[in-house]
C-alpha cells in the first residue's frame, strides 16, 4: 500500500463512524428530549457541545428566523453541508477519500459508498419533521453498517483493512469520550466528594448499549453505574476498553504498529490503575480530559509513521 | 420480423444502420433485442433506461468535466438500446487491428534506431522528424520485445456501406476501457433475459490481458512484477478509469510524488519502505513524465525515469516517445507502413485523407472546406475539427487561415456517411451516429478486447461522439454467428 493512502483510509474509517455515531446521537437525543418535559435542563443545542462546537456562540450567530431552536441545531447536525458536524459534510468527506483510495476498496464496497452517499444528497437537504427525522437516521445508520459489512465479507485483509478499522474504532472512542464528557459530566460538577452513583441510562441508546447495560449491570459484583460500564467493560463494543483493544489488535501488523501498541498500552493502563468507583466528579472531569488527549496523541502517531526514504534503504531493498 | 419493432424507426438514407438492414428487416445479431421489445413494448424499454441510469449513478460510473475552473463529475452517459456485431465480421476486424498495431510498433521502433522507412522514401523524414512527438531522447532505446505502443484504442467508423475503417490511432494514452467494462457490467444487470437468451462474447478479462501483458514487459521476468498506474491525480477528467483499472488488477495507483528514482532504479514509497517498480502504466503524457527529459516545467514528473528507462530498469507502457505514429498526418501513411514492414495489404482501410503539406491536396482542401472534415494532426477530444457542411463561412475562412499558416498540421477527409444504430431519444428510437473504439494490446503477445467501446452522438445529426462534448455510449455485442 502506498505510504500516502494511509491516511484516506484511516479517515475513510473515521468518517464512517462519525456518520453513524451522529445519527445515533440524533436519534437518541431526540428521543430523551421529548420525552422529558420543558423543565429539564438539557436542551438541543447539548447536541453541538457533544460534537465539539461552541453552542452559544454558533447558535447567537444566526440570523433572525422562525425556526425552533431543534430545527436550527439540526441544520447543523444535518442538511448544513458548510457546518463541520454535520451529516453531509462528514459523507462528502468520506467520499473524497474513498475516491482517492478506490484502487484498496472492493468493488461492492465502493457501490454501498456510494448509494449512502447519493441517498444522503437526495435525503438531507432540507430539515424533515421529526418522524421523518427519526426514519432518516436509522437509515443512516443501517446504511453505515452496510458499508462495514460489505468491507469486513470481501475486503483483503491488509494495511488498508487494519487502518480502515483502526479508523472507526478510535473515532468511536472519541465519540464515547465526548458523550460522556458532556451528557454526564457536565450534569456533575467537579467536586472533591465521591461522585454520586450514575443511574441515568437514556444517553446509553445513543451507544445502542441499553440492554447490555442492564446485562453488565446484573453480572457485577460490585456496584456500578454507566461511567465504568463505557469505560471499561470490555465486551461492550463502544466501551473505550473494547475501542483500544480493537485498536491494538489491528495495529500489530503496521509498520508502525509498536509505536502505536505503546499509545494504547498507556491509555489501557489509565483505565486500570484508577479505581473508577473511588473518584471524585473532578477526578473523573480529569481522567476523561487524559483520554481525549490520548486519543488525539494516538491519532497522530497512526497517521505519521516515520519512515524513511533514504538511499541506504533503497540499495538495501534492491540488493 | 421487420423494423416496426423498433417502432417507427425511420433510418437515415445512406448510412449503414447497426440494427437494421436497408430493407427494414432486423439484422440477425438484433434478433433478440427486437423480439424483447415486440413482446414487452417500448414502455418497458423507457423503464428499463431509467432502471439503467440508477444503476450508473449508484455504482459510481462517472467522468470529470471541467467548466468555469470546476470539476465536475457527471454521470456516465450509456444508452439502454445495445450495438450488435457478428462474431465473424468481428474476428476480421480484430485481426486487423493486431494488423496494424503491430506495424505501427515496427515503425515507431524503426524510427528510433535506423530509420529504414524514412531513408526508403516510404514515409518523407522531415514529415517525422519534425514533429513534436518525435522524442530525439529516444533514440536507440529499445523497449521489451521492440514494442513501443503496448495499449491502443483504435477509432473504427463505418461507411456508407458498411465497410469498417479506421478513423484515427490513439497510441499515447487511450481512455473509454473502464466504460466498454462497466457497459456491460450495467446491462447486464438490467437485461439479464438478453444475456441469457443470446451468445454475446463476454469482455471481462480486459484488466486480466492488460496485467498479462503488462507483466510481460517486466525487466525482471521470473519474479512477482510490481507495476503501477501512473495518474496525474484524483482532478484528471479520466480518473475514475484509473482508479478503476488499478482495483481491477490489484496495481497501486500512483501518482508522481509516491514515486521516486535513486541511481536508475525506479522506487513506490509505501507503508513499509521503498519498493522497487517494474513496470508503470503511464496516463500521463509523455513529455510530462521526467523534467529532466522533456519539460523542465512539468510538476507531474518524476526526475530521473527517463534514465531508468533507457538503461532497461524500467518498462513504461505506452513507452515515450510512441505518440510519434499518433498523429493524423502519419496515419495517412499508415496503409503503407503495413506494406513495408509486413508485406501485407491492410485489412482495414483508412479513411481517405488529403494532406494539407501537399500543395495539390491542399488546394482541393482550400477549395472544398465545405464539404471536407478537417482536423489538426495532434489534437485529441474532438477540439479543432470543422465539419465542413456544418461550419459558417467565417468557420472556415479561420480554418483556411490556420491551413496556410501550417500546412504540416492539417487533414482533411470527405464528410463521412457514419453509421447509425437505433437510440432512445426523448422516449423514442432514432438513429444516431457512432464509432467504436476498440483495445489491442501488445506486449509478448497481441490481444484485441471483443469489441469495444461504442460512443453515440447524442444530438440529432451531430458526428461528435466525445463524452466532453455530448456523446453518449452504447454497450457493443458481438453475438455469435458461427455456431
Amino acid at each position: 500500500m502506498l505510504l500516502k493512502s494511509l491516511d484516506h483510509i484511516f479517515w475513510l474509517g473515521r468518517y464512517l463512524e462519525r456518520l453513524d455515531d451522529t445519527a445515533r446521537l440524533i436519534n437518541a437525543t431526540s428521543h430523551l428530549l421529548i420525552d422529558s418535559h420543558k423543565d429539564s435542563q438539557f436542551s438541543w443545542s447539548l447536541l453541538l457541545d457533544v460534537l465539539g462546537q461552541n453552542s452559544v456562540e454558533l447558535l447567537s450567530q444566526l440570523p433572525a428566523s422562525d425556526l425552533t431552536l431543534e430545527q436550527q441545531v439540526m441544520g447543523f447536525l444535518i442538511t448544513d453541508a458548510s457546518s463541520q458536524v454535520s451529516i453531509r459534510a462528514a459523507c462528502s468527506a468520506l467520499k473524497q477519500n474513498a475516491r482517492t483510495v478506490r484502487q484498496l476498496i472492493p468493488r461492492d464496497m465502493w457501490e454501498e459508498l456510494n448509494s449512502l452517499d447519493l441517498f444522503l444528497q437526495e435525503h438531507c437537504q432540507q430539515l424533515q419533521g421529526r418522524q421523518h427525522r427519526y426514519k432518516l437516521m436509522t437509515e443512516v445508520s443501517r446504511r453505515c453498517q452496510m458499508v462495514v459489512g460489505v468491507l469486513d465479507g470481501t475486503m483483503l485483509r491488509s494495511d488498508a483493512f487494519d487502518l480502515f478499522n483502526i479508523g472507526r474504532h478510535l473515532e468511536r472512542a472519541d465519540m464515547t469520550t465526548r458523550i460522556m464528557d458532556v451528557m454526564v459530566l457536565q450534569q456533575l460538577q467537579p467536586t472533591d466528594i465521591k461522585r454520586p452513583r450514575f443511574r441515568w441510562t437514556s444517553i446509553l441508546n445513543a451507544l445502542g448499549g441499553v440492554e447490555s447495560y442492564h446485562y453488565y449491570l446484573a453480572h457485577q459484583n460490585t456496584e456500578v453505574d454507566a461511567v465504568d460500564y463505557l469505560l471499561t467493560y470490555a465486551d461492550f463494543p463502544r466501551s473505550i476498553a473494547y475501542c483500544l483493544h480493537r485498536v491494538a489488535a489491528s495495529a500489530k501488523a503496521l509498520p508502525h504498529g509498536a509505536a502505536i501498541l505503546q499509545r494504547v498500552w498507556q491509555l489501557q493502563d489509565l483505565l486500570k490503575t484508577q479505581n473508577l468507583a473511588e473518584l471524585t466528579t473532578g477526578q473523573l472531569h480529569q481522567l476523561i480530559d487524559q483520554l481525549q488527549t490520548g486519543i488525539i496523541e494516538l491519532h497522530q502517531v497512526i497517521s505519521t509513521p516515520s519512515i524513511e526514504f533514504s538511499s541506504e534503504l533503497s540499495q538495501q531493498m534492491s540488493a | 420480423m421487420g423494423a416496426k419493432s423498433f417502432g417507427h424507426y425511420q433510418q437515415i438514407s445512406q448510412c449503414f444502420d447497426e440494427l437494421v438492414q436497408a430493407d427494414g428487416q432486423i439484422r440477425p445479431p438484433a434478433a433478440a433485442i427486437a423480439r424483447f421489445i415486440d413482446r414487452h413494448g417500448s414502455a418497458e424499454l423507457i423503464q428499463r433506461q431509467e432502471q439503467l441510469n440508477q444503476t450508473i449513478s449508484a455504482m459510481g460510473v462517472c467522468f470529470t468535466l471541467y467548466s468555469d475552473g470546476n470539476n465536475i463529475d457527471r454521470c456516465w452517459p450509456l444508452d439502454v438500446m445495445p450495438r450488435t456485431i457478428p462474431s465473424s465480421e468481428w474476428q476480421k476486424t480484430s485481426a486487423g487491428l493486431k494488423q496494424r498495431l503491430a506495424a505501427l510498433n515496427l515503425f515507431i521502433d524503426d524510427l528510433y534506431h535506423d530509420q529504414r522507412i524514412l531513408k526508403d522514401g516510404i514515409v518523407p523524414a522531415d514529415l517525422v522528424l519534425d514533429s513534436r512527438n518525435y522524442l530525439a531522447p529516444c533514440k536507440g532505446i529499445s523497449p521489451r520485445y521492440g514494442v513501443w505502443a503496448n495499449i491502443c484504442g483504435t477509432d473504427l467508423v463505418r461507411d456508407g456501406s458498411g465497410q469498417f475503417l479506421v478513423l484515427e490511432d490513439n497510441l499515447r494514452v487511450p481512455s473509454g476501457v473502464s466504460y466498454m467494462l462497466e457497459n456491460r457490467t450495467v446491462m447486464k444487470r438490467v437485461f439479464p433475459e438478453l444475456f441469457a437468451d443470446s451468445f454475446i462474447y463476454p469482455v471481462d478479462d480486459y484488466p486480466h490481458q492488460l496485467w498479462r501483458m503488462l507483466a510481460s514487459l517486466s525487466p525482471r521476468p521470473g519474479d512477482v512484477p510490481c507495476i503501477v498506474l501512473l495518474t496525474p491525480g484524483v482532478y484528471n477528467s479520466a480518473y475514475f478509469e484509473h482508479s478503476f483499472l488499478a482495483q481491477q488488477m490489484g496495481v497501486e495507483l500512483a501518482e508522481n510524488t509516491d514515486l521516486l528514482v535513486q541511481d536508475d532504479i525506479v522506487y513506490l514509497k509505501t507503508l513499509h519502505g521503498l519498493q522497487r517498480v517494474d513496470v508503470i502504466y503511464r496516463r500521463v503524457d509523455d513529455v510530462f513524465i521526467d523534467p529532466q527529459a522533456f519539460r523542465p516545467d512539468s510538476v507531474l514528473g518524476i526526475p530521473g525515469l527517463i534514465k531508468a528507462w533507457a538503461k532497461g530498469n524500467v518498462s513504461i507502457a505506452n513507452a515515450p516517445g510512441s505518440g510519434v505514429a499518433d498523429d493524423k498526418v502519419i496515419y495517412a501513411y499508415v496503409p503503407q507502413i503495413i506494406n513495408y514492414y509486413l508485406g501485407e495489404q491492410p485489412l482495414i482501410d483508412n479513411v481517405p485523407t488529403y494532406l494539407c503539406l501537399d500543395p495539390k491536396q491542399r488546394d482541393y482542401v482550400l477549395a472544398n472546406l465545405d464539404q471536407l472534415v478537417v482536423k489538426p494532426a495532434n489534437e485529441s477530444g474532438g477540439y479543432g475539427i470543422l465539419i465542413g457542411p456544418r461550419s459558417t463561412k467565417a468557420e472556415q475562412q479561420q480554418m483556411a487561415e490556420a491551413i496556410k499558416a501550417n500546412p504540416r498540421n492539417f487533414i482533411a477527409q470527405p464528410t463521412l456517411a457514419l453509421s447509425t444504430a437505433p437510440t432512445l431519444c426523448d422516449g423514442v428510437l432514432e438513429p444516431r451516429h457512432l464509432d467504436l473504439r476498440p483495445f489491442i494490446l501488445q506486449g509478448r503477445d497481441l490481444y484485441c478486447t471483443t469489441g469495444g467501446l461504442s460512443r453515440v452522438a447524442l444530438k440529432k445529426g451531430s458526428l461528435v461522439v466525445n463524452s466532453s462534448q455530448g456523446g453518449g455510449s452504447k454497450d457493443t455485442w458481438i453475438i455469435n454467428d458461427e455456431v
